[in-house]
């Protein structure tokens, strides 16, 4: 049984549509030439001026990948936006705005793409293995954790009344060498926050202001139902490393993330509770599905009966 | 006829797909599974999916006695598929519930056999059973499993002993849905084999093959050199037919829910019912004055427990007491239990060394864990007093598994006193025995054990009252925290206190009683139609705790230590009371 | 000491890791930002590479590119045992030429598809891992005969060679190209047994074996 898409495979859930996805870093993205790429079922192309704005429309015949275009004289366009490194997109009615992240502003944080890598998984699999902290010291051993500090403490959760986001605050986990400079594990702090159904972000403590925090977000382009791209967003404090440093770690991670998350069965995130067996260090992701359901989410998951 | 592929066997791997310490990757009527060989030979066929978060557990690792999945380093062990180990809870141990799927499985003419819901046994072949069975090596076909047997019919190959046969005579003894023999002769040579055919998907099969007759060693790489060969040729016509026929839909497997109550709420309570028949395999002494027995399932698989647990063993004189398993990681055919002969036994231990022989049949509950090993320690120190080794036994072993560091320290009155010995001494050079030191002597060790107390240790004792309580004293003198400490009491020597009365509230059943002087709280609350667990019923083993929400405790029990019993927010209702009018129970 | 320009996600790249790891040489890594950044193709990585691709290492000086070729230099002059490059016996030398042309088979299938499902490379996806099924079907059948045998690698003898490490990261990072290994029991076999060699290190996306 297909889930929620239409005899082409494309989307049919409103609570979708309607959100902003993205669709590519615009930094990645040569001026003035057509992009194309898959959205929710579909083929979407774009193009961005060396200015940095944006035009988006459904793949057609007389702009193929690779023509030189003028974004602005393009007609028929999708509605769009460029923030916060991408391109964006809604395929239905999107809210006027997405979601804010007021540090990205701050004059002293280097924001950038550490990668766009493609997933044999679908989007909710990677934003909830992005929210889980359990397997850092199996999956990611020596640099997000380390056997036997295997513990995950009791943290808290909630869904913000105003802005309807999911929230887990206060975690806590043990990381073997939490900077380049240190040389003894250390517990780090975490906070995470689900924007959209697709997209996360993390804030954790900075070794360089430890009263601030940096931020790595995983913004997921839900290519297809059981396929997506992860865009790896970082906004950081650091003085120290070198983007080719911190991108090289991040995509490390990503990587040691990959044969996890693609080897999961089902590929749709499962949202009915008896699906699969959580436990209390599960209590974010446990809320994310539960948030899922009630915002109607039922593309690229397998929704509760 | 058309069989229900459904309730047959069928096989799903060859012996030589299952050798030690490897995961074998299979599929039957479109469901994964992951096919393992522990170290004691079962070969396990578990669906291929951690119940946790779905993940292949094909991408596991297999250790030789339980199968650890690779994103959360759950493990599940051999046999039974049950959780032991959840990492990222070290001090809490798994629900007995949380359990992988399996499917069953036998072995038989070099293959391992299973089935979604498979009836009666896997099937004989008579020409296999009187022969030396030969396996060829598996040929996996993009086809399915009606083209495949179909084509098999007329598949040709050359008898052993007459490879060169240029047209060798073919005969088709039987063809079934799933199967065909065939013998091919020439001259004095024939070679009679079967070929089963395994339904992967509604498109995909594996053809394994099985010669009556295993050529002569000299022979056997030729032998299947020509089978590969030949049965290669095949398959490009099978898939040559295949590729022109349409794709056929794959099967979909149900996915099987999780019970409701690990979706929601932890562990769900059992009253104290024996849950199962056992029978005493094997008795012998294994130290002095101490019976070792060997209970083994009547049928069937036995229920999973993890490091620390115990068991209820219902006594063919109608007492009930618990033991501890000793067993290693993935030990899981039988329990191993040590059972100390007590001078004053009121009927316990001297039924069980005198009356109940090997044969004899027990009831048992499941196990119980209250006494749970935490795993992510930087020093793990086990001290045991005569017969307290059982539980800590079982601990060693799972850290000696995962090559985790333990030091395991037995007092006793002399060698001959130290229970499985043979298994303490495979443990090797982590075990101190300290051989019949005085009261005194076995304090002074005690206090020279716990000096120095650096954090990420965990201490783990059992033996008698007053060892206990020289462990508790001298870890706290030496700074250890309450919860580092980590104690089991064989039993409850307190004198019980019954006398008071007051009221107990159900917060979540919005209930009231009274527990009048003389009843327990549990007994009340059973009598009530409350379904409460319970194990030893003397405030030793932990089994009934319940969380207070309001009122003060009137703590008697032996099991929770010092700064659980100050904070006041769980009572063990076997033996506690209320030293305030009113409890109110998160029940 | 040998300079390894270097790419943490790059198969040809951990091939080299892999073998100076084993062989306990110690190596100075040159990180090149193959993505996002296309610095093998820059300029100024041509003029160390003018074919513009990684791995290429400088040791002392001498510079060699070509992931296989790096693996015959670096063995035949730092392996005193002379095992991984049996270069004093012809038939396993053969033998070894043989099986690593087999991997650039291997690398042009299986370790293309996972760049066009990974990195969104203009390879047509299909026809890798056509051609990726059809070569693990050779060399699951080869093994499983090198098994009954009592071989454990692909060459005959003892002991793994470069071309079973040639072939290694290929094969184990298939299934993110989307070719599953469940009909070549033998292959998955004798990932375990690699991952088991001393010296053995992992790369993002690899697992080490549980121990044999």
């Amino acid at each position: 049984m297909a889930g929620m898409a239409g005899a082409n495979g494309e989307c049919q859930n409103r609570a979708v549509l309607d959100q902003w996805h993205p669709l590519g870093a615009i930094d990645e993205a040569e001026p003035n030439v057509v992009h194309v790429t898959r959205l929710l079922g579909e083929s979407i192309s774009f193009a961005v001026t060396p200015e940095g704005r944006s035009a988006v429309w459904r793949t057609r015949g007389d702009l193929a990948a690779g023509m030189p275009v003028d974004p602005e004289s393009v007609a028929g366009t999708l509605p769009s936006r460029c923030e916060f490194l991408y391109v964006w997109t809604s395929l239905g009615d999107p809210p006027e705005r997405s979601f804010d992240i007021p540090e990205f502003f701050e004059p002293d944080r280097r924001n950038f793409n550490a990668c766009t890598i493609g997933l044999r998984t679908s989007a909710p699999r990677a934003v909830e293995n992005f929210l889980d902290m359990g397997h850092f010291p199996f999956v990611h051993d020596g640099l997000l954790g380390s056997e036997p500090r295997t513990e995950v403490v009791d943290y808290n959760v909630h869904v913000d009344g105003d802005t309807n986001e999911v929230w887990a605050t206060e975690c806590q986990f043990w990381q073997p060498a939490a900077s380049a400079t240190a040389t003894e594990g250390q517990m780090v702090d975490y906070v995470y926050r689900i924007m959209q159904p697709y997209s996360i972000l993390l804030y954790k403590s900075c070794p360089a202001a430890p009263e601030r925090m940096d931020l790595i977000g995983l913004f997921v382009q839900a290519t297809s139902e059981e396929h997506c791209r992860g865009h790896m967003f970082l906004s950081l404090i650091d003085d120290e490393s070198s983007i080719g440093h911190i991108r090289r770690f991040v995509q490390t991670i990503f990587a040691q993330d990959v044969p996890i998350i693609e080897n999961q069965n089902p590929k749709r995130l499962p949202l009915d509770p008896q699906a699969e067996t959580p436990i209390r260090s599960d209590r974010a992701s446990i809320l994310y599905r539960r948030w899922l359901s009630d915002l109607g989410v039922t593309y690229a998951v397998i929704p509760a009966a | 006829m058309t069989a229900d592929p459904f309730t047959m066997w069928h096989p799903v791997a060859s012996e030589h797909d299952v050798p030690y310490r490897h995961v074998h990757h299979g599929q039957l009527l479109g469901r994964e599974l992951a096919v393992w060989r522990a170290d004691d030979d079962f070969v396990n066929v578990w669906e291929n999916r951690c119940l946790h978060r779905g993940l292949r557990l094909s991408i596991g690792s297999n250790d030789g006695t339980e199968l650890r999945c690779q994103y959360h380093g759950w493990r599940y062990a051999n046999r039974s598929a049950g959780c032991t180990y959840i990492p990222a809870h070290p001090a809490d141990a798994p629900a007995r519930t949380i359990c992988n799927r399996t499917f069953s499985s036998v072995e038989r003419y070099g293959l391992v056999w299973s089935g979604e819901s498979p009836v009666g046994d896997p099937p004989t072949v008579d020409v296999l059973e009187a022969g030396t069975p030969f396996g060829l090596r598996n040929l996996p076909v993009d086809a399915s499993v009606e083209l495949a047997v179909r084509h098999l019919q007329a598949h040709r190959f050359s008898p052993c002993g007459r490879l060169d046969a240029e047209a060798p005579e073919m005969t088709v003894d039987g063809v079934s849905d799933y199967s065909v023999a065939l013998t091919a002769r020439a001259g004095d040579a024939r070679s009679t084999a079967v070929f089963f055919v395994q339904p992967v998907d509604s498109g995909r099969c594996v053809i394994r093959g099985v010669l009556a007759d295993a050529p002569p060693a000299g022979e056997q790489l030729a032998v299947w050199r020509h089978h590969a060969i030949e049965l290669d040729r095949l398959r490009v016509v099978i898939e040559a037919e295949a590729a022109s026929l349409p794709a056929p839909e794959p099967m979909v497997p149900m996915l099987q829910q999780v019970p409701l109550h690990l979706a929601e709420v932890p562990d769900a309570p059992a009253g104290r019912q024996p849950a199962l028949r056992v029978q005493v395999q094997r008795k012998w002494e294994t130290a002095a004055g101490v019976a070792a027995f060997e209970l083994a399932p009547i049928e069937g698989v036995l229920p999973t427990f993890q490091p620390g647990a115990h068991i209820d063993v219902h006594l063919p004189n109608g007492l009930v007491r618990q033991y501890s398993i000793t067993n290693g990681p993935g030990e899981s055919a039988s329990y191993r239990l040590g059972v100390k002969l007590e001078p004053d036994s009121s009927g316990g231990s001297s039924c069980l060394h005198e009356t109940v022989r090997e044969g004899d049949v027990l009831a048992i509950s499941e196990p119980r864990n209250n006494f749970p090993l935490r795993r992510d320690s930087n020093r793990t120190i086990l001290v045991a007093g005569g017969i307290g080794i059982t539980p800590l036994l079982a601990m060693a072993q799972a850290l000696d598994r995962m090559s985790l560091p333990f030091e395991l320290h037995c007092f006793a009155q002399s060698a001959e006193h130290v229970a499985f010995a043979d298994v303490v001494d495979g443990l090797g050079g982590s075990v101190v025995r300290h051989l019949g030191l005085s009261p005194d002597e076995t304090v002074a060790e005690i206090r020279r054990l716990v000096a120095g107390y650096e954090s990420f240790a965990n201490l783990y004792v059992c033996g008698p009252g007053p060892m206990l309580e020289a462990v508790r004293r001298e870890a706290s003198a030496a700074g250890w925290p309450d919860e580092a400490v980590h104690f089991e009491y064989f039993k409850n020597t307190n004198e019980i206190d019954n006398s008071s009365t007051f009221e107990v509230a159900l917060a979540r059943s919005a209930m009231t009683v009274t527990v009048p002087a003389g009843a327990t709280i549990l007994e009340v609350l059973r009598g009530h139609g409350v379904i409460m667990p319970s194990s030893c019923e003397q405030g030793a083993c932990g089994t009934c705790v319940a969380t207070v929400l309001e009122g003060e405790p009137d703590h008697q029990d032996v099991y929770l230590n010092d700064s659980e019993h100050r904070a006041g927010d769980r009572i063990m209702t076997c033996v506690s009371r209320a030293a305030s009018d009113r409890l109110v129970l998160d029940l | 000491m040998i300079k390894l320009y270097d790419y943490v996600l790059s198969v040809n790249c951990y091939k080299q890791r892999l073998l100076l790891s084993i062989l306990d040489v110690p190596y100075e890594s040159i990180p090149v930002d193959f993505y996002p950044g296309w610095e093998h193709k820059s300029e100024a990585f041509k003029k160390i590479n003018p074919l513009g691709h990684i791995p290429v290492i400088d040791d002392d000086g001498y510079i060699l590119w070509d992931a296989h070729a790096i693996l015959v230099y670096l063995a035949a002059k730092y392996d005193p045992s002379g095992q991984w490059y049996p270069s004093g016996d012809p038939e396993r030398v053969g033998e070894t030429a043989s099986w690593m042309l087999f991997a650039e088979g291997t690398t042009n299938t299986a370790s293309a598809a996972r760049l066009c499902v990974n990195l969104e490379y203009d390879f047509d996806l299909e026809a890798c891992q056509a051609g990726a099924h059809r070569l693990f079907r050779v060399l699951d059948e080869h093994l499983w005969f090198q098994e009954r045998r009592g071989l454990d690698w692909v060459c005959s003898g003892a002991h793994p060679t470069i071309a079973d490490l040639a072939l290694f990261p290929d094969v184990i990072l298939s299934e993110e190209g989307g070719i599953s290994r469940m009909d070549y029991p033998a292959l998955r076999r004798w990932t375990d047994r690699f991952r088991r060699i001393p010296g053995f290190v992992t790369m993002p996306g690899i697992f080490p074996a549980s121990p044999g």
